[in-house]
């Protein structure tokens, strides 16, 4: 999309300009270190309302920092950003923080409580109904595994779980980090199910995945890291890429 | 697809919830009170071993030992391993948008608690063994609960800067014991006091000043203590 | 400025002399004689682990506000100079209380807290030591400096109730208030030995840490690798065991 990113690039400068004002996420000329060693350096990257955009790229290479950065966890070190029209390294991510969901490649789930109590939990602490996390574990398929404690469920389990978290909290800002790993052929779907239910609330999406056929039918585009910037790719280049890896 | 929202909580509400998910961890762990606790009457019970079974030595020090148990002990309650969280865990909290400092007061909400509890399991075996005198029994309820909270706090505060850490189930305990000896004081001179028929207002309102300058640090840092980590 | 960095080293060489010549000069102590002349190390060292530590409470206090390397690295040496000049003044007193009192220890509200501080900056550094990340590490250390130094008062005004309660022996304690204006005079020229003697060792500690960063900042340049190059397509061709 050449146009809108001439438009962004020329506006990138300004300090309250949250680039283009109705973009999801973006970063121009982001820098990253992470424990003294730089991950990322000069990215820019723009997510557009209604946008699910997948990012591929070689183990170690940044695809997990750049999803903490658009999570707003990780400050940037150079550069600028801006994600869901707050400036990244301010104060204002602070506000627009409810409306990020981010799924890790570590379950976020307390081994000890079952999957309902760790629902629930999340859920009375943003302020969403209890009922919703039962309806939203009954749509991932664990609707009869809620009262079984988190770690006596295996690694697809929790995957699963975490997406029914995504179903209850609708978010602005979907970052899915190894989206496909674990999830059994039949709930592989299940990304796309919920890609889609934060697409069509007007959100964005950020879909990491090692697995570009799967990939292809969720995201809208497909972005490579490699050496710590992005390069567009098509979907059926990068499934070439993978494969060559 | 967006689900009836019930309204965004309150800290006060936010604080609750993660006092009680911090109780319920460790109500199916059961450190606390199975293992800590037990750990402190047998450090009770060694004393006496050591320094001689003569019955009016361990009148005299029996409460200071109580105390000196309580507070040795007590701080490895806040630094139990259901206390931890794991980093996916921080992250998940951190994005729900919940202020830093309603996570740490609700985190020490539930340190009260244990430690409340962890006192009284060990209460009984220093009266048993030692047989202190108890006719200023009554003054023991503000200050097993005054006790319970400024060590919870300053856990707790200490759990924050230690966390991610290696060792800091040794580390935080030196960083909380030194500051954590007005409370010793406080409660050890109470209990003296009554002994000779004098109320220890001045060692409560003590108490309570410690509480609120713990809290009051919780509060104050618990951002800094935060970002970008 | 300059001039006066050059000649610290110099200038505290010399009023650590001209104190310890005073120190030996001075009249001796009516009840104590010449061990009383303890007194001209063990108050400067006392005076000095405050002021350090008021120091580090000050560089925390100013990092939590501006976020400047510069103040990390003051509280960090001067919590190191302070906790040498805090043991110092615990041995000290031992060394002088022994043949006074009888006793290595005593009970004295002031010796309680110097203890206890003792411990707690050597928390400090340890926490400083566990961390590996250097903001991580400045952040929490400036929030446990701050709160340390808050909470000293307290402990004090704690420790000298308590003591109030239980009646202190009858002997005279160190820095007896009463005090002759030469003796006076002598103690404050070692204060400022010692004051200066702080600076140079904080200066030094300074420097090193400064010198540190600048090593592993220097490291960091080198490289400049990103964290990604490390990583290579596997090699299918290359047999695993035997022969490379």
């Amino acid at each position: 999309m050449p146009e809108p990113r001439a438009h962004l690039i020329s506006r990138s400068g300004g300090p309250s300009s949250g680039g283009s004002p109705s973009s999801v996420a973006h970063l121009a000329g982001l820098s990253v270190t992470v424990q003294r060693t730089p991950v990322l350096r000069d990215l820019t990257m723009t997510v557009a309302p209604g946008e699910a955009v997948g990012l591929v790229g070689a183990n170690g290479s940044g695809k997990s920092t750049l999803l903490r950065i658009l999570a707003t966890l990780l400050p940037p070190a150079a550069g600028a950003g801006w994600v869901l029209g707050a400036r990244l390294g301010t104060r204002d991510v602070e506000g627009i923080r409810p409306g990020i969901a981010l799924v890790g490649h570590t379950p976020a789930l307390y081994p000890r409580l079952t999957l309902g109590e760790n629902l629930a939990f999340y859920c009375r602490l943003t302020g969403s109904s209890v009922d919703a996390a039962d309806a939203a574990l009954a749509t991932v398929g664990l609707g009869r595994a809620s009262d079984r404690p988190a770690d006596r469920c295996s690694h697809g389990m929790l995957r699963r779980a975490e997406l029914a978290r995504v179903l209850v909290t609708c978010p602005r800002l979907l970052l899915l980090d190894e989206a496909h790993a674990g999830l059994d052929r039949g709930s592989a779907r299940l990304v796309g199910l919920v890609v889609d239910g934060v697409r069509g609330g007007g959100g964005g999406a950020v879909v990491v995945s090692h697995e570009p056929d799967r990939l292809a039918g969720t995201v809208d585009r497909v972005v490579e890291i490699e050496n710590g910037a992005l390069r567009s790719t098509d979907p059926s280049a990068a499934a070439g890429a993978e494969v060559r890896r | 697809m967006s689900p009836p929202r019930a309204g965004a909580p309150g800290p006060l509400e936010q604080a609750l919830e993660i006092t009680r998910k911090d109780l319920r961890l460790e109500a199916r762990a059961g450190e606390a009170l199975l293992v800590t606790a037990p750990f402190g009457a047998v450090a009770l019970l060694l004393v006496p071993l050591a320094v001689g079974t003569d019955v009016p030595l361990l009148r005299s020090v029996g409460s200071g030992m109580y105390w000196v148990v309580v507070l040795l002990f007590g701080v490895l309650v806040t630094f139990r391993q259901s206390g931890v969280d794991a980093p996916p865990q921080v992250e998940l909290l951190r994005l729900t948008g919940i202020h830093p400092a309603v996570q740490l007061l609700g985190r020490a909400g539930a340190n009260a608690v244990l430690l409340l509890a962890f006192e009284l399991a060990v209460l009984p075996v220093a009266v048993i063994v030692y047989d202190p005198p108890l006719h200023g029994w009554p003054w023991l309820l503000p200050v097993l609960p005054g006790v319970a909270i400024g060590l919870a706090v300053l856990g707790t505060l200490a759990g924050a800067l230690t966390q991610g850490l290696a060792g800091r189930t040794t580390l935080g305990p030196l960083l909380v014991v030194p500051l954590a000896l007005p409370l010793l004081l406080a409660a050890t001179q109470s209990t003296e006091a009554t002994r000779y028929g004098r109320t220890p207002w001045n060692w409560l309102a003590l108490l309570a000043l410690v509480d609120l300058v713990a809290a009051l640090a919780v509060v104050l840092s618990a951002r800094s203590l935060e970002e970008g980590s | 400025m300059r001039s006066l960095s050059r000649h610290l080293t110099t200038v505290a060489a010399l009023a650590m002399a001209a104190g310890l010549v005073a120190a030996l000069t001075a009249p001796p102590d009516q009840l104590q004689g010449n061990l009383q002349r303890l007194m001209y190390v063990h108050v400067p060292a006392a005076w000095l682990a405050y002021f350090s530590f008021a120091i580090t409470f000050g560089a925390s206090a100013g990092w939590l506000w501006k976020r400047t390397v510069r103040l990390d690295r003051l509280a960090a040496a001067s919590a190191e100079v302070g906790v040498f000049f805090t043991g110092l003044t615990i041995v000290l007193g031992s060394v002088w209380g022994k043949p006074v009192w009888g006793v290595w220890w005593t009970w004295d509200p002031r010796l309680v807290t110097t203890a206890l501080m003792f411990f707690v900056y050597l928390g400090y550094l340890a926490l400083r030591r566990a961390t590996a990340d250097p903001t991580v590490r400045a952040r929490r250390a400036a929030v446990f400096g701050v709160l340390a130094f808050a909470q000293v008062p307290v402990v004090h005004m704690s420790v000298i109730w308590w003591r109030a309660l239980h009646q202190p022996p009858t002997v005279l304690k160190p820095g007896d208030p009463s005090i002759d204006h030469w003796m006076l005079a002598v103690l404050m020229l070692n204060v400022l030995a010692f004051t200066a003697v702080y600076a140079v060792l904080l200066r030094s500690r300074i420097r090193l840490a400064a010198d540190e960063d600048a090593f592993e900042a220097a490291q960091d340049a080198a490289t400049n690798d990103l964290a990604g190059a490390a990583v290579t397509a596997p090699d299918y061709g290359r047999k695993a065991g035997h022969g490379v």
